[in-house]
């Protein structure tokens, strides 16, 4: 028996005694399960690129933030060092040793001496 | 008959269920597996994937500054600085000579130092250089010279250099604040760390779409004002330092306060030490700030405390006299007077505190027992006893913002001591009993203020990072120390002793006639560790106040075994309340007699 006389018997099989073999069976207009599971695949795919997307942009902003955030302490620090160096410049001994302080000259005390 | 066709198919068939079944095997192989990595090991798996993934951070908070009055500004005084440690990986480097150069070009040093640190082997980091300025940092990096390499750390920076540095403390490495009031005010300075736990990239930075992601930003600590006048600090400063080189003492202590309020506006000791460099001093002593936590016996100057006593008990009145036979024996010892003093003669308080009498202050206490005997009963000493740790506060810590404290002692007013009299009356001219020089101020303060013991403080007020102000309010620790009417009896009676040396020719005490100022000297032997008292060193010790209508400041100073001839307390300390005082009247902070 060949491939095809062994599909023949095997069609015959469903095959009623005085039926036609042949009928003109409306077909309802829907996908088949193959397409189906095809387009839920593609459908997935669209949804994880576009999870993916969204992901990947979010996680940019991320960078972003961060470099944001390292700015905001290289501010912070340059801020901190130009505090320290006013504070310096303006400390008591700095003044206290400053030429215009050596050329002042130190006055009496008010007031009558008390005897 | 069956075909070669029919055999071919059938061969293709069995191979196609070979393949199939291998396909199918190596499918069911692969589930298992999945199941077993994915359902079975899974919280193994995802525990090794967060180890590689997952960074968890402890955000440091920055550091709250530490500030001071100066004039009518505030201004800082601690701050924070990042700071760069400059390291070398020598296999790295490739020009040693030019590196080296460039190395001292920017920082300074000796070039052969760094061409010997950068040839060491056997090693990938040789540090160059500490605390190299952000400025010398990015100079540095910016000639790209491989094996160099530096790493950032917040530094407390202290830009007065040592300016009231055993009164401020220090940050250790770990950032933890050691001495002063780095140390006592360390959790309002310090603020709370964050915390960043987060899915990272290979680079470490977080992903912010990770489910999960904690991400609390530090809080910062409140900065601290301080009750300190930098000014009035500074000129302190350079007279302790100018008065420790004449009397060549071991330690010199000094405090300016406000005795209304218990505010602390200067306070120093000498020798001291810059901050900046905590780690090149050698004798940790310098770090203490030794006006809160070295305890002395005061000497003379305990009379000020003795004397409103009696007073306020009513066992003396502040214009009585008595008879002083200049020897009282107590306990089969002798307490006498000095020959200068004149002898057995009619004495009254004043000239108790201008003449410094030991028997007059004995005989104080003999009146606190029964006033018109000369014995010292329990009734004395309990009374005196009360007034020095209840009254007065001494032999505790005053709780003043400091990293260490000391105690002081009280002798206990145990009447089964055999000695016990001879104790007390010990402690009526301040010897047998020890304190700090702030215990003795804060105490003193108590009487020229009328009554009322203020907690002493080096805080003024708390500024949180959102500027919210919290005002550290006058806090009273006793009421009723003694009667109001007693400290206006006490002034008087302290004018009078500066009046008396005056006279007696020490004229750095002369003060303009608007202004009042009072004080007492102490001259106070210093026990022998191995029992007993050494015989010719001595601690010198002067309380005393300045103001114009009223005293408007108190001062106390500790000089600890001066180098002079004669009384420590009149010769080595008075002239530095003599210098404060005048400072103090010259540089216009005190408001003149109207």
């Amino acid at each position: 028996m060949t491939y095809s006389s062994s599909l023949a018997m095997n069609r015959s099989r469903f095959i009623a005694r005085n039926q036609n073999a042949v009928s003109f069976k409306a077909q309802a207009k829907s996908l088949g399960p193959v397409s189906n599971t095809l387009t839920l695949i593609v459908l997935a795919c669209l949804l994880g690129m576009f999870y993916l997307s969204q992901v990947t942009r979010t996680n940019a902003f991320g960078y972003q933030i961060n470099n944001l955030q390292q700015t905001q302490a290289n501010l912070k620090n340059q801020e901190s060092n130009l505090q320290v160096e006013s504070a310096r410049l303006q400390s008591i001994n700095r003044i206290d040793n400053s030429s215009v302080a050596k050329s002042m000259v130190a006055v009496s005390p008010s007031g009558a001496a008390q005897n | 008959m069956v075909s070669s066709n029919d055999n071919k198919d059938d061969s293709i068939n069995a191979r196609l269920k070979l393949w199939y079944g291998l396909l199918v095997i190596v499918i069911v192989v692969f589930i298992i597996q999945l199941f077993n990595i994915e359902v079975i090991h899974y919280q193994k798996y995802k525990n090794k994937a967060l180890s590689y993934q997952l960074e968890a951070y402890n955000i440091p908070a920055t550091r709250g500054l530490i500030e001071a009055k100066e004039g009518n500004s505030i201004v800082p005084i601690v701050l924070n600085q990042e700071l760069y440690t400059l390291y070398a990986d020598p296999p790295l480097i490739k020009n040693l000579n030019k590196t080296a150069s460039r190395v001292t070009s920017v920082i300074g040093g000796n070039v052969n130092n760094y061409k010997s640190l950068m040839s060491i082997k056997g090693t990938q980091y040789v540090i160059l250089a500490h605390k190299i300025t952000a400025s010398q940092n990015s100079k540095i990096l910016s000639y790209k010279m491989p094996g160099i390499g530096s790493q950032g750390q917040d530094y407390r920076a202290y830009p007065d250099g040592s300016l009231a540095a055993q009164v401020l403390g220090f940050v250790n490495n770990s950032g933890v604040g050691e001495y002063g009031l780095e140390q006592a005010m360390n959790k309002q300075l310090s603020g709370t760390p964050g915390r960043l736990k987060a899915i990272t990239d290979a680079n470490g930075v977080p992903l912010a779409a990770s489910k999960g992601n904690i991400d609390i930003p530090p809080k910062p600590g409140d900065n601290v004002v301080t009750t300190l006048n930098l000014s009035m600090q500074a000129q302190m400063e350079k007279i302790l330092a100018s008065e420790y080189k004449k009397t060549k003492s071991h330690q010199l202590s000094a405090i300016i306060m406000n005795p209304y309020n218990g505010q602390v506006l200067a306070m120093a000791n000498y020798p001291t030490y810059n901050p900046n460099n905590y780690q090149n001093v050698s004798n940790q002593k310098l770090f203490q700030n030794a006006a809160v936590d070295y305890a002395i016996e005061p000497g003379s100057t305990m009379k000020t405390l003795t004397t409103p006593t009696a007073i306020n008990v009513g066992a003396i009145t502040p214009s009585e006299s008595f008879y002083d036979p200049a020897h009282w024996v107590i306990d089969g010892f002798n307490i006498h007077d000095i020959s200068i003093d004149g002898g057995a003669r009619e004495q009254n308080i004043a000239s108790i505190l201008s003449l410094s009498l030991n028997t007059g202050a004995t005989w104080m206490l003999m009146q606190m027992s029964n006033k018109g005997h000369t014995q010292i009963t329990a009734k004395g000493i309990d009374t005196w006893h009360n007034y020095m740790v209840n009254h007065f506060r001494l032999g505790q810590p005053t709780g003043i913002e400091q990293g260490y404290q000391a105690s002081g002692y009280v002798p206990p007013p145990d009447m089964a001591d055999p000695s016990i009299n001879l104790t007390y009356a010990n402690t009526a001219f301040g010897q047998g009993v020890t304190m700090t020089a702030i215990q003795q101020l804060a105490a003193f303060n108590s009487v020229i203020d009328g009554g009322i013991y203020f907690k002493p403080t080096l805080v003024s007020e708390l500024i949180s990072p959102s500027g919210k102000i919290v005002v550290n309010k006058p806090k009273i620790l006793e009421k009723n120390v003694v009667a109001p009417s007693v400290g206006k009896d006490m002034i008087p009676l302290l004018q009078n002793v500066v009046k008396a040396y005056l006279h007696g020719g020490s004229t750095f005490m002369n003060f303009p006639a608007n202004y009042i100022v009072g004080g007492k000297t102490g001259t106070a032997q210093v026990a022998a560790p191995t029992g007993g008292y050494y015989k010719n060193i001595f601690n010198g010790t002067y309380i005393g106040f300045v103001g114009g209508d009223q005293p408007q400041y108190t001062i106390i100073v500790y000089n600890i075994k001066p180098n002079v001839a004669g009384y420590a307390g009149t010769n080595a300390s008075q002239p530095v309340f003599a210098d404060l005082a005048h400072m103090l009247i010259n540089e216009g902070y005190v408001i003149p007699r109207t």
